[in-house]
Formats: C-alpha cells, sequence, structure tokens
C-alpha cells in the first residue's frame, strides 16, 4: 500500500517538476543525433527528429497524467450531480436519467471519444470533451445508488419535514455518505482516462504534435520499431506504471473503506439540533 | 418473463433510438463543411466552389435538420445504410466486410482470453493467499494496466521482429490473426481473471455446501453442481462490459495490425469524414450491444433463477 502510493506521487511529482527535471527542451529538434541509442547526453536515446525522448516523456506526464486529472474531476463534478438528481429527482426524472445512463453503457467509451474526438477535428479541447462525455457515467450510477440507499433514513426523512430544500440535502446529508465510493470509482476513472488520453493519441486523434504525449509518442515510434525498439518502450511503460499505480492505490482505498464500514464509522457528524422523534418512513409522503 | 422481456425491448428501443438521434446531432453540428472535405476525398484538389455546391447537393447536405434525420433513419429501418459520401457505394456490403474481418479476430480473442483467465483463476484458487494465487492477481493487475496498443506493438517485437516466427501486418493468412487475437485475449483475461476467482471464491462460502458435502456429494459434483453455476452469474454480470472492452480492443489491435475489420472501417471513415459510414458503424454497435444485454438479461435468469422468482 504505501509503496503504491509513493509510486503514484512520485508520478505526480516528476509530472509537475517534469520541465523542472528534463534535460533538454522537449520539441528542440536536431536532426544529426536522430535515433540515437541511450547514452550520455540523452539518457534514454533520441526520436525519429533527434528530440530527447526523456525530456518529451517528463513534459508528457503533465499531458497524459494533468489531462487524465482533469478529465476524471470533470466525470466526478457532473457524474455525482446527475446521480443525486436522479436519487432526489422523482420518478420520472430518475427514469429518463437511468436510460441515458444505459445508453451511454451500452456503448464502448473508446469508441464514442473515438467519434467524438475525430468529428470535432483532433485537439486537446475536443480530447477532453470526448472522453468527459463518455466519463460521468459511473459516478452517477455509484451516486444514485448510494442515495437511493439514504432516502429512508432518518435524518434525510427530518431534514425534509424541517423543509429544507433538496439542494441542501443533497449537500449535507447526501454528499458526506458518498464520497468514500466515489473516491475508489475516481481512481479508476482516472486510470481510464489515463489509457484513453493515449490511445486517442496513438489513434492520431488527441493531443497534436509537437506536443510530447505518451501515446502520441508511441505512434512516432511505431514506426521505427525494427531499427530502435526501445523507443518505442519508455512511452508504454510510463502509461503502465502510472494506471498501475493508480489502480493498486485505489484497490487498496476500497479495502480500507470496507474495513472501515465494518466497524460502522460514520463519515462525518450529524449537524441536525433537531430530537424528533422518528415516524416510520412509510407515513412520509416524499415532499417536494 | 414475458413482462421481463418487454421491458427489456422497450428499453433496447429507447437506447437505440437515442443513441441514434445522439449520432445525427453529433454529426450534424461536427464543425467544418463536411460537403468540402467529402469533395477533398473524392477529387483530391482543384477544388471549385462549384464543385463543393454539387457534393453537397449530392449528399442532402442542403435539407433542413429534421428531413436529413428523417431521410436517414426511414431507410435504416430496413438495414439500409445508405451509400458512402466519399465512394458513392453502399456501405452496406463493405461493412459486411470489414465485420467478417473484426468477427474471427473477436471469437478467437475472446476464447483466448476465457481459456486463460478460467485456468488461471481455477489454479489461483486452489490455495487462496498462497503464491500462484497472488501471481495471479498481479498479472491480473497488470493486465488491466497494459493497454492494448502497446502489448501489440511489444508481441510484434517479440514474435514477429526478434523470433519471426509469426507475421505482423495484414490478414492474408490464418496465421496473422494470432497475434491480435492473442493481444486482444491477454487484455480480456487480465479482466476476467479476477471476477471468476472472486466469483468461485464466494461460491464456495455458500452455507449449505457443507451439508451437502457431509450428505457425500462426491467434491467434483459440487464443483460442477454448485460451485459452477454461481461463480458464473458474476462473469455473465460484466459479459456486457466485458465485451465494450473487446469491442474498443478490437479497434486499438485493428489499427496496429493493420487488419481491414470494421476498427480501421470507422477511423478511415473518420479521417475521411465519411458520415454515412460513421454513421452505419455506431448504429450497428449500438444495435450489436443493445442485443447482447438482451442475451445477457435471459440468459442470467436462466442461471439464476431467484431473480425471475424475487420479481414475481
Amino acid at each position: 500500500m504505501r509503496s503504491v502510493v509513493f509510486i503514484a506521487a512520485s508520478m505526480f511529482l516528476l509530472a509537475v517538476l517534469g520541465p523542472l527535471l528534463a534535460p533538454h527542451d522537449p520539441t528542440a529538434i536536431n536532426i544529426p543525433e536522430r535515433l540515437s541509442p541511450l547514452n550520455d547526453d540523452y539518457w534514454l536515446g533520441t526520436d525519429a527528429l533527434g528530440r530527447d525522448i526523456l525530456s518529451r516523456l517528463l513534459y508528457g506526464a503533465r499531458w497524459s497524467l494533468g489531462l487524465a486529472f482533469a478529465i476524471s474531476l470533470i466525470g466526478l463534478w457532473v457524474g455525482t450531480l446527475i446521480g443525486l438528481v436522479a436519487a432526489l429527482g422523482g420518478k420520472l426524472a430518475d427514469w429518463a436519467l437511468m436510460r441515458t445512463t444505459d445508453s451511454f453503457l451500452a456503448f464502448p467509451d473508446l469508441v464514442a471519444a473515438v467519434v467524438i474526438a475525430g468529428l470535432l477535428g483532433a485537439g486537446t479541447w475536443s480530447l477532453i470533451l470526448a472522453l468527459s462525455v463518455t466519463g460521468w457515467v459511473r459516478y452517477a450510477r455509484v451516486a444514485r445508488g448510494i442515495g437511493l440507499s439514504l432516502q429512508t433514513r432518518g435524518c434525510v426523512i427530518q431534514a425534509r419535514l424541517a423543509g429544507l430544500p433538496p439542494g441542501s440535502i443533497a449537500r449535507w446529508h447526501y454528499l458526506p455518505w458518498l464520497v468514500p465510493s466515489l473516491t475508489v470509482v475516481w481512481t479508476s476513472m482516472f486510470a481510464r482516462a489515463i489509457l484513453g488520453i493515449s490511445a486517442l493519441g496513438f489513434l492520431g486523434f488527441g493531443v497534436q504534435p509537437p506536443m510530447p504525449e505518451w501515446g502520441t509518442m508511441l505512434l512516432d515510434a511505431r514506426i521505427h520499431l525494427r531499427s530502435t525498439p526501445l523507443q518505442m518502450v519508455w512511452p508504454g511503460l510510463a502509461v503502465v506504471v502510472s494506471v498501475l499505480a493508480i489502480n493498486l492505490a485505489g484497490d487498496a482505498l476500497r479495502d480500507a473503506i470496507a474495513d472501515d464500514g465494518n466497524q460502522g464509522t460514520r463519515p462525518h457528524r450529524e449537524k441536525s439540533r433537531f430530537s424528533l422523534p422518528m415516524p416510520s418512513p412509510r407515513h412520509i409522503r416524499r415532499s417536494r | 418473463m414475458i413482462k421481463d422481456l418487454m421491458g427489456f425491448v422497450l428499453r433496447a428501443v429507447v437506447v437505440l433510438s437515442g443513441t441514434a438521434l445522439a449520432t445525427f446531432v453529433l454529426l450534424w453540428h461536427a464543425p467544418g463543411d463536411p460537403a468540402q472535405a467529402i469533395a477533398m476525398a473524392r477529387f483530391d484538389a482543384l477544388l471549385t466552389e462549384d464543385v463543393i455546391d454539387q457534393v453537397r447537393e449530392e449528399a442532402g447536405l442542403n435539407a433542413g435538420f429534421w428531413t436529413a434525420f428523417r431521410a436517414w433513419v426511414g431507410p435504416l429501418l430496413t438495414l439500409d445504410f445508405g451509400r458512402s459520401a466519399v465512394t458513392g457505394r453502399a456501405v452496406w456490403p463493405d461493412l459486411l466486410v470489414a465485420i467478417r474481418y473484426m468477427l474471427p479476430l473477436a471469437l478467437a480473442g475472446l476464447a483466448i482470453g476465457l481459456a486463460i483467465s478460467l485456468s488461471l483463476a481455477i489454479v489461483a484458487v486452489k490455495r487462496p493467499g498462497g503464491w500462484l494465487d497472488r501471481f495471479a492477481i498481479a498479472i491480473a493487475s497488470l493486465g488491466t494496466a497494459i493497454p492494448a496498443y502497446w502489448l501489440g506493438l511489444l508481441l510484434i517485437l517479440l514474435f514477429a521482429v526478434h523470433l519471426a516466427w509469426l507475421p505482423a501486418m495484414g490478414a492474408r493468412t490464418p496465421e496473422h490473426v494470432i497475434l491480435p487475437a492473442l493481444t486482444l485475449g491477454l487484455g480480456v483475461a487480465a479482466s476476467l481473471t479476477r471476477i471468476i476467482r472472486s466469483g468461485i471464491l464466494e461460491a464456495r462460502g455458500q452455507s449449505f455446501l457443507p451439508a451437502i458435502r457431509r450428505r457425500g456429494v462426491s467434491s467434483r459434483g459440487i464443483d460442477r453442481d454448485h460451485i459452477a453455476p454461481h461463480a458464473a452469474i458474476p462473469v455473465v454480470t460484466v459479459f456486457g462490459l466485458e465485451l465494450a472492452f473487446l469491442l474498443e480492443g478490437v479497434v486499438m489491435v485493428e489499427v496496429i495490425f493493420g487488419r481491414p475489420g470494421l476498427g480501421t472501417f470507422l477511423v478511415t471513415a473518420i479521417h475521411a469524414r465519411d458520415f454515412p459510414q460513421v454513421q452505419a458503424v455506431i448504429v450497428l454497435t449500438a444495435l450489436m450491444f443493445v442485443t447482447v444485454n438482451l442475451l445477457i438479461d435471459v440468459v442470467y435468469r436462466v442461471i439464476d433463477p431467484r431473480i425471475g422468482a424475487r420479481d414475481a
């Protein structure tokens, strides 16, 4: 657990500090040194245009990890909002929103992302849009599922009786309970976003050259598979290590939450000052 | 059961029409002038405004949104996907050829994935927590983190470049399917191993098993009649997701290995902005998924009788 978090954290540190550590300009072309093997000047060699692969990897981390971070957060925000609306918004809203998530789940994410990114024209913004459009669904499902199970809780019923608007109920009585599960979903979506970005980059629909991005670097390296196979190894390795670290951290988090849940810890202290005798849920009409 | 089935079909229809509408909206509002893109693809260069206008007229791009939508959806109901905007050929025969290349790859990948994950999971649960178990979990974790395109390149490097055992690119001979199917299968295996493993472990924990065992049922009989069906339930549940994974993998793998299947078809069509072809692939994919999910819902009820009973 500790080592996994350490790896994940150091990947991020590398992404943030990349520009300081990179020995060369990632876009500086140096044709005489093209496709050079590992040496003292270029630690991981150079690509077909003589650009330093190590520097490109370090700068690329900002694209691959940074964009994935942003995309997974967009998904988290949108998905939670939609899930909560479905849980709190009544039967019709629930039905419509859940059929929408059905439609999204009934379609391979990556294929949808390829179509969207491809048709909007390759570029960073269409990449973000393409992966966000498909990235909120799982959050919404989880948020709605937990939301529905919270509906009959005492605090929620009391809050309704006290006339708290649905937005505040969602904020104070639903959100704290969603945090652990959503964090676990977030780690897996983060990992998926890294894979998605590099996949789109590899297909030529992602971050555009000369920006270094791991998937695009793989695409460049593919042509030189026979002459300089190592060039292709590095960006792939970077993807695998980051995805693995994030996934394992997510697994550890899930196990920790499962243990915690068994002890019955509550995510936050109830702020309600009311102590009404609790009516049984059957007698309460959903008030809205 | 009949009522459930009606519900599923209704849901499938809603999902399909939603997908069709979303696709059309997306294509309609895609930036750039499709007529110009099509004219470029058809005539290469030397474009005049007249040519572009003529193409726009031909491709029906002058009509309003709803007119165009109706003109597309109407024939679609009879599985007529129209004509390619670029080549002018009917979409369906070309699509069929692409599917014919995709199917062996997808099926072989699925078979390899099932074979590997089943054997790995069965070996792993012999002694839960043992080194084989931990090894299987480690392999599965690593497998889910390795993107298909990198794995494919690594396999090409090993088997086609260094060992020269197998061909890397193209789809001429049956041998050409081995490396792509292996790439796909390893990815499938990675995600299935964990599910099968935990399925078996959970099935073993059923409370009635000691009673059956004491009644003298052989351990083989228990495995066959009580463990296997129970462990199959979560596998069937994730099968829809697995299929999505398979199709995503097919797109990447076909592009890496230069196979002219559905994925290559889609990517080429997007690059050429050939809207009828893109639409056809999307609708077909959605149709495939809806059908499979429908089947899963039915199979689910067959292998787990508790589900139907609970609702009734």
